[in-house]
């Protein structure tokens, strides 16, 4: 597997005040890989960098070799990344197959998505629970289907890498379960998945590796089965739970 | 009071073309208002802008009208049979949607080079920018046009809308009334579904309204900010220019200085329907343009205050407006 993500000595930057510092962090091709912190430990920020929709205070995004800082936003998904974000962000007043459909609209041409309905309907092949609602406007979908429908939103331009922001969250255990599934079958399909968590124990049934951040730096790595059972690590995220 | 209003309903059942009259008189004012509305609140429902300047854009369209009608219908002899009328209203029709069409340059322009630096900033900084331009925009139109009042030049000794009064409504309804203004009631109507279907059935619709959702997530998806900023207030120059040039055809002068009133009145009307709602604006442009006509004729001293009234009133009992959705289009 090559790496085809690199963040590198990342610092990224809210409102002026640097939250991360130095995050180094590689995906490579075909890997699921979590990172793992408490609520407020940077992870967001982490990925809002990637996305380009944080100011970085220094550092570099690589992806399959170009570097994206140099991009504009709007063109990193062209290049083969969906974003889940934490609140989901649906495009409210609209049904699930418009937002399904609106990524492949902007840049869908761009991406080498010819075939639309196709697109579409492998989503909805994956995620069927929303089949029977697609025409229902996304406000009014249950927390998961949220979930569910903001991740296949990311999908919706044939992502190589999907970075998936908590998206087991806030949910029920049995949706959670779900959800799991669901995130393995989208791994099952080659698609690489980055994933932030701040529940760890959910980690080792999803990912091959997992980063542990707190107060905006690195501070561990390795393979989930261990890291979780590590004092220090079970140290780190008591009190943070769901946090 | 009481003897006031028991002489209006006797009026209005002895006499049921005023209230008809005054009600039309209210539709093409409500229908030039929602033109212009439209444009402000879209702008403000994508933006996130309130733009002082927008009044200047229907100015604009005024002149820009009252000149191109002047030179294309000086280029025909006044219309004496069906075929030559059919051309006459055909070149009048030209002149609006050409004098509209220049402003999508001119507003795109001044959204790239201008509005585009302040988007992140205060909106203090938004208000001087756009105030600044206002005041700009007023000189630049009275150097080219000069400081007094302008009308299409007349056609065989008539106005343009004499000109074009074809529909023989004394004949039909009883009553006479313009036909101009019944084609622009028609207009303002179509204009008000095209925006409805732009938004809710074409794909560059529902992109401008997911941008005015989540501009950031937008991003995310692919959708450049940019584009559909310089497209939404290029949209909005375009409707506020097409009110002007509408207007301008009618009985109404046009002047430099045109654009004030409206963009107040506009304000009203988008507070009472709810910021960045189509809908809303298209209701609050009908209450206010048929309010301030009716005290025109009944009450005249308080043609100006109604509307201000009415905006009280909704701000008190529906603080969010009729169709509040507060910076998304609807």
């Amino acid at each position: 597997m090559s790496e085809f993500l690199e963040v590198r000595n990342n610092s990224v930057l809210v409102e002026g005040f640097q939250v991360t510092d130095g995050i180094d962090l590689t995906v490579r091709e075909g890997e699921a890989v979590a990172l793992v912190g408490r609520n407020g430990a940077g992870k967001t920020s982490t990925f809002r960098g990637i996305m380009g929709l944080a100011e970085l205070a220094e550092g570099s995004v690589r992806f399959e070799g170009e570097e994206l800082t140099e991009l504009r936003p709007e063109l990193i998904p062209v290049r083969g990344i969906g974003y889940q974000p934490e609140g989901r962000d649906l495009f409210t007043g609209m049904t699930v197959e418009e937002n399904f459909r609106l990524p492949i609209w902007t840049s869908g041409k761009a991406r080498g998505v010819t075939d639309e309905d196709a697109m579409v309907e492998s989503i909805f092949d994956l995620f069927e629970e929303l089949d029977h609602r697609r025409d229902t406007e996304v406000q009014n979908l249950s927390g998961g289907q949220g979930k569910m429908c903001a991740i296949g939103r990311a999908m919706a331009l044939d992502p190589d890498l999907l970075i998936l922001d908590e998206p087991l969250e806030g949910l029920a255990p049995i949706v959670v379960e779900n959800l799991k599934e669901y995130i393995r079958e989208i791994i099952d399909r080659g698609i690489s998945v980055l994933i932030a968590e701040s529940n760890a124990s959910h980690v080792p049934e999803i990912v091959d590796r997992m980063y542990v951040i707190e107060r905006g730096s690195i501070v561990d790595s390795g393979d989930p089965e261990v890291l979780i059972e590590d004092p220090e690590i079970q140290e780190l995220m008591q009190g943070g739970g769901a946090g | 009071m009481a003897v006031a209003a028991a002489d209006l309903l006797l009026q209005s059942v002895t006499d049921p073309s005023g209230w008809v009259i005054h009600t039309l008189n209210g539709l093409f004012r409500g229908f030039i208002l929602f033109m212009i509305a439209s444009g402000l609140t879209i702008i403000f429902g994508v933006l996130g802008i309130l733009n002082l300047a927008h009044g200047e854009f229907y100015a604009l369209g005024a002149l820009l009208f009252v000149s191109l009608a002047s030179y294309l219908t000086g280029l025909v002899v006044a219309p004496t049979d069906p075929a030559s009328l059919l051309l006459f209203g055909v070149l009048v029709l030209v002149a609006i949607l050409v004098a509209a069409a220049v402003l999508i340059p001119v507003s795109a322009v001044i959204e790239t080079v201008l509005v585009r630096k302040i988007y992140d900033r205060d909106e203090v900084y938004q208000l001087l920018l756009t105030f600044g331009l206002l005041l700009v925009l007023i000189d630049l139109m009275k150097i080219s046009w000069g400081p007094g009042t302008h009308r299409p030049d007349a056609v065989g000794g008539e106005s343009l809308n004499q000109v074009v009064d074809v529909i023989p409504m004394e004949e039909w309804f009883g009553f006479s009334y313009s036909s101009y203004a019944i084609f622009s009631i028609f207009a303002g109507a179509v204009v008000f579904l095209a925006l409805l279907w732009f938004f809710d059935r074409t794909k560059t619709g529902r992109i401008v309204r997911a941008t005015a959702i989540n501009r950031e997530m937008a991003t995310a998806i692919g959708v450049s900010s940019d584009r559909v900023f310089t497209l939404v207030f290029a949209m909005g120059g375009f409707f506020a220019g097409l009110a002007g040039a509408i207007h301008s055809g009618s009985a109404i002068a046009a002047s430099a200085d045109m654009g004030g009133d409206a963009l107040v009145l506009s304000f009203v009307v988008i507070v009472v329907g709810g910021l960045g709602s189509i809908r809303g604006a298209f209701v609050g442009a009908i209450l206010v343009g048929v309010l301030s006509r009716w005290m025109t004729w009944q009450q005249p001293a308080l043609e100006l205050a109604a509307p201000f009234a009415l905006m009280v009133v909704v701000l008190l009992v529906r603080p969010e407006g009729l169709y509040g959705t507060w910076g998304e289009i609807e």
